[in-house]
């Protein structure tokens, strides 16, 4: 083939490309008019329930339907509009095609039947069953996208009464983007939300108030025995199966970080109850030392954080006596760490000796601890490993070909870095955290990198729903880095840089913090109010998601109050 | 005389480096498809087996300097251009239809995007398209016939 054929070729197949690129992107791209709605679904929810449903084609036509009238009057309904502002065609075909071209919370389905009937699934309903992000998991990238097209396939063979397969074969699909409107009760003038907090917006006063009802949440979920309401489905108010020892601290933290920022005696109650619980039931003894942990072989992750939560508590006076464990606890993470700085993450209760193996987190969270329980124990010795363990952090664990060019998820480094910062600076490492704050923020969304509500959350694809527990925890992190880099005089532009990174990521954690949150889609909004989703569309609270977001909310008001 | 051993020299060279690049791209085909990709799906299965044979015959041959070494390095030429070219129409569209559904893809999604492109692009667009105009164009250099009697008369007429 000669060259001038091939370009010619080439040339060709560019156009026809580029045409196609156009025609597809123009076909399924939704043209969102709210001024010209084309139909209105109305439903009165009930306990996170839909009672009664209808499609009207104004929101006043909803007044002349008996059905919704009728359930309107039950006492605690609601009735919501979901009005249908664009809709367009999508791939039905293969299933996981399908389940990606409904984006996560803010597209719904409408089918139409052979015979012209039309049945819609929205939003609300497929948030209310928490069937978004359900379609395809990776394990491996703790990932889960899509829709759950069999559900949605169900509930609308349901509707227009045909058998999923037929309703597959022979009904056509579109999807549709909603307005959520909240009705107003009858009489009652319809009030106008408060503006959603911004980055330039945000203010110390909502943040503290923001981080107190997190905190609140969770104590109103600690039992008498100091277990926490560990993992609950908000829609139902479902306390879902599961445990860990590490979280569990984490949360017990935070409760004490909380009750000192407010003195309210419920949360330092909580947070007593929470700390007593792993003293009397999760302390084991590793050889002479003791350890938090269940069987032969325990991971020091989990007596790091308790340590962090123990030196917290004695810290803010919660409870002092406390203070003989976390000499105990500081004692057995040191005889954990090598000569190197590292920690050894696994210690066997049979045979009486560490496991020189490694996981993600344990050694910042070893570290971290240790730079706490200095400043309590005083003992050198504390803070000598605190300091090793810091500096092999920030060298040679984080020592390979492109290391200036990726980060880890790992966000202790940076709150140890900052403990220590009045003690035994690392100049190293206050460099490492600069540099891993200026790759986050590489991945940091804008207000229009996604179609949800994601500015300040992290991540690379925008077909993924943004997790909000990453924002919390690297917030911890940044608030740390930008507290030494205060103490340090870094330029100007460094401070400003984190702290913007910072506003964004807080007010989006703000913004979709429940507070109340979606109420009509919960069966019990007051037991849930405070908490913080997994994601835009995760509703199963893990008690982590509101401790990584409170306890970065309240560290960023102690360190702009210092400012 | 001196031309045509030059030619036969760059020819030579042309030859070994094309069947290299040959073997190495079915190498990298099988690795990619093969080792690095985490499930098996049958069309991306068959396709790579096909392809890589195909230019592991070629690379093969081109070598060897065997009689078939150019319909093998044609065949393999055409039908890598034409997995290539396949697969990058597969890539614009899906970004096109999930930028129709998401909205833009963003800076993120331009960057994978880009990536999986920049993977596949050297060895199955830019090298099978390089291969097929260096086919097309090694025509066999005619051996020159020997001067008539005319034009010798011609040639030394002052």
């Amino acid at each position: 083939m000669s060259a001038a054929a091939l370009a010619r070729l080439f040339a060709l197949y560019v156009v026809a490309l580029a045409v196609a690129c156009a025609s597809v992107r123009g076909c399924v791209a939704l043209r969102v008019d709210p001024a010209h709605p084309a139909e209105i679904v109305a439903t009165v929810w009930r306990e996170g329930q839909p009672i009664a449903r209808a499609i009207v084609a104004r929101e006043r036509d909803a007044d002349d339907d008996p059905a919704l009238t009728a359930a309107r009057a039950t006492p605690g309904a609601a009735l919501v509009y979901e009005t249908v502002v664009a809709e367009g065609p999508v791939l039905a075909r293969p299933e996981l095609v399908f389940a990606l071209s409904i984006v996560a919370g803010v597209d719904g389905v409408k089918a139409r039947a052979k015979d012209g009937r039309v049945a819609y699934v929205t939003p609300d309903e497929l948030l209310a069953r928490q069937a978004y992000d359900k379609d395809l998991t990776i394990p491996e990238l703790s990932l889960s996208i899509g829709t759950d097209v069999p559900l949605v396939l169900a509930l609308l063979a349901e509707r227009l009464d045909l058998p999923v397969p037929e309703l597959r074969d022979t009904a056509t699909f579109r999807r549709v983007r909603v307005v959520r409107t909240l009705a107003a009760r009858p009489n009652t003038p319809r009030l106008a939300p408060a503006p959603p907090p911004t980055p330039a917006t945000l203010r110390a006063d909502e943040v503290r108030a923001a981080a107190l009802d997190a905190a609140r949440y969770l104590a109103r979920g600690v039992r008498a025995d100091g277990r926490f309401r560990y993992f609950v489905d908000a829609p139902t108010n479902r306390t879902l199966p599961g445990y860990d020892w590490p979280r569990h601290a984490g949360a017990t933290y935070f409760m004490a970080q909380a009750a000192a920022l407010s003195k309210e005696p419920e949360l330092a109650d909580a947070a007593r109850r929470a700390a007593s619980l792993v003293r009397d039931a999760a302390l084991v003894t590793c050889g002479e030392a003791r350890c938090v942990g269940e069987g032969d072989v325990v991971e020091i992750g989990s007596s790091a954080l308790v340590l962090i939560a123990l030196v917290e508590i004695v810290r803010t006076g919660i409870d002092t006596s406390f203070a003989p464990l976390v000499k105990e606890l500081a004692a057995f993470l040191r005889t954990q760490q090598r000569r190197d700085g590292e920690f050894m993450h696994q210690y066997d209760r049979h045979e009486g000796h560490p496991i020189d193996v490694q996981f993600l987190y344990f050694s910042g969270e070893a570290t971290l601890a240790l730079a706490r329980a200095a400043s309590l124990t005083s003992n050198a010795a504390d803070l000598d490993a605190a300091s090793k363990g810091l500096a092999h952090l920030v060298g040679p664990a984080w020592s390979f070909f492109g290391d200036r060019y990726y980060f880890g998820e790992e966000h202790w480094t940076c709150q140890a870095m900052d403990d220590l910062w009045d003690r035994a600076p690392n100049e190293t490492a206050l460099d490492f955290c600069v540099r891993w704050n200026a790759f986050s923020r590489g991945m940091q969304f804008g207000p229009d990198d996604t179609p949800w509500d994601a500015d300040g959350a992290f991540g690379v694809s925008p077909i993924v729903t943004p997790r909000l527990t990453p924002v919390g925890s690297r917030c911890e992190a940044a608030v740390a880095t930008l507290d030494a880099a205060r103490k340090a005089k870094l330029p100007k532009r460094e401070q400003d840089a984190l702290d913007l990174q910072l506003r964004r990521s807080l007010a989006l954690l703000l913004r979709h913090q429940f507070r109340p949150g979606v109420a009509h889609l919960f069966a019990d909004p007051h037991a849930v109010h405070g908490a913080m989703p997994g994601s835009p569309v995760d509703w199963q609270l893990r008690i982590d998601y509101a401790q990584h977001a409170g306890s970065a909310m309240i560290r960023w008001l102690e360190v702009t109050r210092a400012e | 005389m001196t031309e045509r051993a030059d030619a036969s020299t760059r020819s030579a060279r042309a030859t070994r480096a094309f069947g290299a690049a040959n073997l190495t791209s079915a190498a990298l085909v099988v690795f990619g498809v093969f080792v690095a990709l985490p499930a098996r799906w049958w069309p991306v299965d068959i396709a790579a087996a096909v392809v890589s044979a195909l230019l592991a015959l070629a690379g093969a041959g081109l070598l060897a300097r065997t009689p078939w070494a150019d319909r093998a390095s044609r065949a393999a030429s055409f039908f890598a251009l034409g997995l290539g070219l396949a697969l990058v129409a597969t890539v614009a569209l899906t970004a096109s239809y999930l930028s129709g559904i998401y909205g833009p893809v963003g800076r993120g999604g331009a960057i994978i995007l880009v990536l999986v492109a920049a993977l596949a692009l050297p060895y199955l667009v830019v090298m099978p398209a390089v291969q097929l105009v260096w086919l097309g164009s090694r025509t066999p250099v005619p051996t020159p016939r020997p001067p008539r009697a005319s034009e010798k008369r011609d040639a030394s007429a002052p």
